[in-house]
């Protein structure tokens, strides 16, 4: 039997949507060199990484941990609080830069080798698919043959494969918001136990398989906005996956076209859909070295390199995107570093801004502390700034904070009367046993003292 | 190569030169628009046709009566009669917890020792311990001295900063070193 005839890729449409709307399913071949195998090696390393990172343990934490019940975010080794959400801002300022900058010199190279869609559908359910229904056109076959017994169960087994992966992702994905041993107790419970939880996970789960089992390459095209950005990133002088119109030897045997895993014919240009992951570099190759011809008809290349021009690395463009990332870095380094464990804030208490009789001028303060660290901190304040004959009361104990714990205390400072003199700046400081210090400023007022 | 498939057909405008295909939007697409008409005439059944749901203002108003009856059981904590806080007072739970709170914010006027100026003169705030009162010595008064302060004296008003639970626990401490039916001496103001 044969295959029904496979789709033929326009510029003008998009490959997966045919005319009536419908949905073009492509059954990509499979394709060996290096590329493939380079991609293959690197998202072995993205997915050990995605999913290690729960295991691995620094400072008595997983090394990525955002435990949204206490608000409390471990990145690392270092802790964030909830205040110190406003990080995200350049955190997200910083990928974004850096993205324009990659993609201004190698064109859509996350989109192919990096990405968790690619790498997750390209590298674990399609092998899946691929080890059980076999190489392209034996799966176009399958998807045309009439339902059988044995279609049955084979799409059974398809499917259950898929749910059973996309369950493991979601639950070490979970693990990610809940920790693991966590997520192995919720496990074992009964789902009636937590159904919000099982809810949210089924639904999760569900998700992932609906993406990866039939959406797949409809997220690039038409839902991811990266794609449609790379127009105004990219230039004649980006790396682009291109075909060498000059050459003129291309014996039209679709190879390229049959390894598209976005359906597009790469011989038409640069197009949206490319996500760059070089399949019809490799498959272009093998072809041209089994007539032993120069490979390269299909390659890496920048429009200008494959028009015969020599390419620019080096142009305003890239200059503009790698100032926007060093300033985005820099910000992004100074706000990291600007984080303290603790918040301590000073006022002066409800009531007068001062109290004074015969012998003496009394300010009194309120002192704030919030403990960011995710366990107890005993802090010790100290009053400085102080000329002699200051004396400060409330301070003779250490506040010991329990995790995310916020108290206050009350500082009585008082001065001789006769020794008071406008314009004196205390400095609350507040010492954590862990060897931190905090500390704010505040004025001391009394009688004639000109309020700022 | 193999005769490329017809060129989609073109829309008749022109903007600039500029020409688009009379290209059709995925099925699947067209599936979300349709579920979220679906929702929105479920949606506005629910609320405001059937009117099973509350609508805004009605669950704001629910959410703020909700606040108002929290604050109402909080504040309860504030209307403490005589009795009760006696027998909070006699709680070592309680008045630990307002130990912990004495000491954090009180010490610094009233001592450690909650004998203020009797202990040392420089201290700024009263006595707690002796039977000779400034603002009443019952234990209802107290809780109100604390909740409101004495601000031209310098007595915080602790009401905002520490809430009816924490004011009402330290009182309960105070009031730990008395016992009901001791006498109360008036002092001059």
């Amino acid at each position: 039997m044969s295959a029904p005839a496979p789709p033929q890729p326009t510029r003008a449409t998009v490959t997966t949507i045919r005319a009536d709307g419908s949905r073009q399913f492509l059954y990509p071949a499979d394709v060996r060199g290096r590329f493939s195998r380079a991609r293959r090696l690197v998202a072995g390393l993205f997915i050990a990484l995605y999913l290690s990172l729960p295991w691995i343990r620094i400072g008595g934490y997983p090394a990525v941990f955002l435990d949204v019940a206490h608000r409390r975010f471990h990145l690392l080794g270092r802790v964030f609080a909830a205040q110190d959400l406003w990080l995200i801002f350049f955190l997200i300022s910083g990928v974004g830069f850096g993205l324009f900058f990659v993609t201004a010199m190698l064109g859509r190279i996350w989109c192919g080798w990096a990405c968790p869609q690619t790498v997750f559908l390209d590298h674990v359910y399609r092998r899946w698919e691929r080890w059980l229904d076999g190489d392209g056109v034996q799966r176009r076959e399958l998807a045309a043959a009439p339902w059988s017994a044995g279609k049955v169960g084979r799409r059974a087994a398809k499917h259950a494969g898929y749910l059973l992966i996309s369950a493991v992702l979601t639950h070490l994905f979970l693990a990610y918001y809940v920790s693991l041993p966590v997520v192995w107790s919720l496990v074992r419970a009964a789902p009636g136990a937590h159904w919000s939880i099982f809810v949210f996970i089924a639904l999760a789960t569900g998700a992932l398989y609906f993406n990866f089992a039939w959406f797949r390459e409809q997220l690039c095209i038409v839902i991811c906005p990266y794609g449609r950005l790379q127009s105004v990133l990219t230039d004649e002088h980006t790396l682009t996956i291109g075909y060498d119109t000059a050459r003129g030897d291309c014996i039209d045997c679709l190879r390229c076209v049959r390894v598209c895993p976005t359906g597009i014919d790469i011989r038409q240009g640069l197009q949206m859909e490319c996500i760059g992951c070089a399949a019809c570099v490799d498959a272009c190759d093998e072809v041209m070295d089994r007539l032993a011809r120069p490979r390269g008809l299909v390659r890496y290349d920048s429009l200008a390199g494959l028009g015969g021009q020599p390419t620019r690395w080096i142009r305003p463009r890239v200059w503009l995107y790698a100032g926007l990332l060093a300033a985005g870095a820099t910000a992004a380094a100074l706000a990291f570093a600007s984080v303290r464990p603790a918040v301590l804030s000073v006022s002066r208490m409800i009531g007068a801004p001062y109290y004074f009789d015969r012998d003496s001028v009394r300010n009194q303060i309120l002192v704030r502390l919030i403990n960011k660290r995710p366990d107890p901190v005993r802090f010790t304040l100290t009053v400085s700034g102080l000329p002699p004959g200051f004396v400060v009361g409330g301070n003779d104990r250490p506040l010991e904070l329990a995790p995310l714990q916020e108290d206050v205390r009350l500082l009585v400072i008082s001065e001789p009367r006769a020794h008071f003199a406008s314009g004196a700046v205390l400095v609350i400081g507040a010492d954590d046993d862990r060897g931190d210090r905090l500390a704010r400023p505040i004025s001391f007022l009394g009688p004639g003292t000109a309020l700022p | 190569m193999t005769p490329p498939p017809p060129e989609p057909e073109l829309r008749p405008h022109t903007y600039d030169g500029i020409q688009e295909y009379n290209g059709r939007l995925p099925n699947w697409w067209l599936w979300t628009l349709y579920a979220a008409i679906l929702f929105a005439i479920g949606y506005w059944s629910w609320y405001q046709w059937l009117r099973l749901g509350l609508d805004g203002p009605a669950r704001v108003t629910r959410q703020l009566d909700e606040i108002e009856a929290q604050k109402l059981a909080e504040s309860a904590a504030a209307h403490l009669d005589d009795a009760t806080l006696w027998a909070l007072s006699r709680n070592p739970v309680v008045v630990a917890a307002g130990r912990r709170t004495f000491e954090s914010n009180c010490v610094a006027c009233h001592l450690p020792s909650l004998r203020g100026k009797s202990e040392n003169p420089a201290a700024i705030g009263p006595d707690l311990t002796d039977q000779i009162w400034i603002h009443g010595g019952r234990p209802t008064q107290v809780l109100h001295t604390v909740t409101t302060g004495v601000p031209v004296k310098g007595m915080p008003t602790w009401g905002p900063i520490l809430g009816p639970q924490r004011i009402s626990e330290v009182v309960a401490y105070v009031m730990s070193h008395h016992h009901e039916g001791e006498p109360i001496v008036p002092a001059a103001p």
